[in-house]
């Protein structure tokens, strides 16, 4: 446990004492800052219209969750694809470069300890990231009744794509001695996980389909935002990061056998 | 303290290092000599647990490198060929970082991290950004890592190598300061290093173990030898082959101009007197004559270069013993 720890607080005080980490946190302020009111304002638009004409709307929901929040989220999430992996592109990929992979290796610590230091690191990183994010509808509250609930759920469930993200960046991160190669190639993983539920729309069989039902991240991530949690969900992450996490150590544990 | 046996390592095809054997007792300071790529580096990556063998075994300390590599490690300081800074931290922080990798207790961390300064002289850059450090300085940084945790046994790959004359000295200093508390390896490609720190050698070649002893059985060893060089008039092929018949001459090559001869001799001094009562009888015309014992060096050239190219170093022809 230790290690881990050491691990851990060496590579998170690296990311917050990093001016790129500043830079990025920056930057996605400002182009978040430039997306929320615009998404806000027509969703006012929207509400304005619908009570004109409320007569006719009948039982049709205008939901602040939906019209804001969520689109919010969505522009977080593309972010994510691109963030995650530049912050977390260094974490192996440097070590090997500068050979302080040696210090690691040398040290009395198990490839596991060192995978999961680094891991928790990220998530401490992309976890403020979120703080971040979460102020926008933070400030909304200040004119908006809101619905707390569901809108946690939602910023979980982005924070679990997220970490998703994260462990397959880091092994990336472990393939090479190139931070800018483990960039690409992780925005890469990021993009197609996206894709790999997309049997659900092509697959006639209904036992495929439920199988990619359960693979989709796009199914899980729907459930999430819109505020339920399933047990299957939690399990889909989890394996997902368990998987990349494995492999990871794997591959540090290998360079030892080289 | 270190037993190593039958180690080899292949890189593919590449035999790195082949079937080592030796042991260094505790307390001992040894030297690994040898050229560029004679194995040094990969014996040492192995030794702590950084690179499994192809075969063979390791044990420090009783613990046996793959079967117990935490056992190992926490045992072990090591300097790799590259000092393994984090140049986004400053000295003070990094060495407290590598004494919790290496699991020392919080309470005894501040006082190793004092006690590795203190002894690399790094007290006037504590609290500055290793990224801007001069080579020399980020070495003794690597030193002091290897330190900061107390092991038993320290491996030091090249700790001189790329330094200043004066820095070297500093660096050799502390090894014989560090001498008696902590068992050492080190591996340097120049003689004179481990003749400053080393009480023993192991001279590695190819990777092979060409000579292993104690400096003084190794010096010793030599004196019984010496070298006689010689010049003179006549260029005559068949000479080479008269001296070669002497008693006592080991070795005869002919030197850079076909006038000139070197000798390996034993150390008996009655060898110069018939070499030259030879030249004279002959009516070679005897010009110069000269004797020196052999050092170290010779040996050690001897032993790497001396039969790195079957020509010798070109210039030189070998008349076959
Ligand atoms: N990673 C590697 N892959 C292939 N060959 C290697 C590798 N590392 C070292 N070698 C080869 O192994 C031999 C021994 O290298 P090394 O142990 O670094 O020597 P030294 O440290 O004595 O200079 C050299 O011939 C070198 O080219
Ligand atoms: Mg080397």
């Amino acid at each position: 446990m230790r290690p881990i720890i050491a691990i851990f607080r060496k590579e998170f005080k690296g990311f917050l004492f990093n001016p790129n980490f500043l830079l990025v946190c920056a930057l996605m302020a400002t182009l978040l800052s430039f997306l929320y009111p615009i998404s806000l304002r027509s969703f006012q638009d929207q509400a304005r219209n619908a009570m004109m004409f409320a007569h006719n709307s009948g039982g049709q929901q205008l939901n602040i969750h939906y019209g804001v929040f969520l689109k919010h989220l969505s522009y977080l999430n593309l972010m994510l694809i691109l963030v995650v992996p530049a912050l977390t592109m260094r974490l192996f990929a440097e070590e090997k470069k500068m050979k302080t992979f040696d210090l690691l290796l040398t040290s009395p610590i198990t490839s596991a300890q060192i995978v999961i230091g680094k891991y928790l690191a990220a998530l401490a990183a992309i976890f403020v990231i979120m703080l971040l994010a979460f102020l926008y509808p933070l400030s909304t509250a200040y004119f908006a009744k809101i619905n707390w609930g569901p809108l946690v759920v939602a910023f979980l469930g982005i924070f679990l794509v997220a970490a998703v993200y994260a462990a397959m960046s880091l092994f990336c991160s472990s393939l090479t001695e190139s931070a800018i190669v483990a960039f690409a190639m992780a925005v890469l993983f990021n993009i197609s996980i996206w894709f790999v539920g997309v049997g659900v729309e092509v697959v006639d069989s209904s036992t495929a389909r439920s199988v990619f039902e359960h693979i989709s991240l796009n199914q899980h991530l729907t459930a999430m935002v819109e505020g339920t949690v399933r047990s299957s969900t939690l399990i889909f992450f989890g394996s997902a990061i368990f998987l990349f996490g494995f492999l990871s150590e794997r591959v540090i544990e290998s360079s030892r056998w080289r | 303290m270190i037993e190593v046996s039958q180690l080899t390592k292949k890189y593919g095809d590449h035999v790195a290092i082949d079937s080592l054997n030796f042991t260094v007792k505790k307390g001992e300071v040894v030297g690994f000599l040898g050229p560029n790529g004679a194995g040094k580096s990969t014996t040492m990556k192995i030794i702590t647990g950084f690179m499994a063998p192809s075969s063979g075994a390791a044990q420090i300390a009783g613990y046996d490198v793959f079967e117990n590599p935490i056992e190992v490690k926490r045992r072990i300081g090591y300097l790799p060929e590259t000092p393994p800074v984090y140049l986004d931290m400053n000295v003070e922080e990094y060495l407290s970082y590598v004494a919790e990798l290496k699991g020392v207790e919080k309470e005894r961390r501040l006082q190793l991290v004092n006690r590795a300064v203190e002894k690399t002289n790094l007290g006037q850059v504590r609290r500055r950004l290793i990224h801007n450090l001069s080579k020399g300085f980020k070495q003794r940084v690597g030193i002091a890592q290897a330190l900061v945790s107390d092991p038993e046994v320290l491996i030091l790959d090249e700790p001189t190598v790329g330094l200043d004359p004066k820095q070297v000295a500093e660096i050799r200093d502390l090894i014989k300061e560090l001498r008696g508390q902590h068992t050492i390896i080190l591996s340097t490609h120049i003689l004179p290093e481990v003749q400053a720190t080393c009480e023993r050698i192991i001279i590695i070649h190819r990777g092979k173990i060409v000579a292993q002893d104690s400096l003084a059985n190794l010096s010793a060893l030599q004196s019984g030898g010496r070298k006689v060089h010689l010049k003179v008039r006549k260029s005559a092929a068949e000479l080479g082959a008269k001296l070669k018949g002497i008693r006592g001459i080991q070795k005869v090559v002919s030197g850079a101009t076909p006038q000139d001869w070197e000798l390996d001799t034993e150390s008996d001094d009655e060898i110069v007197e018939t070499v030259a009562r030879e030249i004279i009888a002959g009516g070679y015309g005897l010009l110069e004559i000269g004797s020196v014992k052999a050092d170290l060096e010779d040996i050690f050239l001897k032993l790497t270069y001396g039969d790195s190219s079957p020509n010798g170093s070109g210039q030189r022809m070998e008349v076959h013993a």
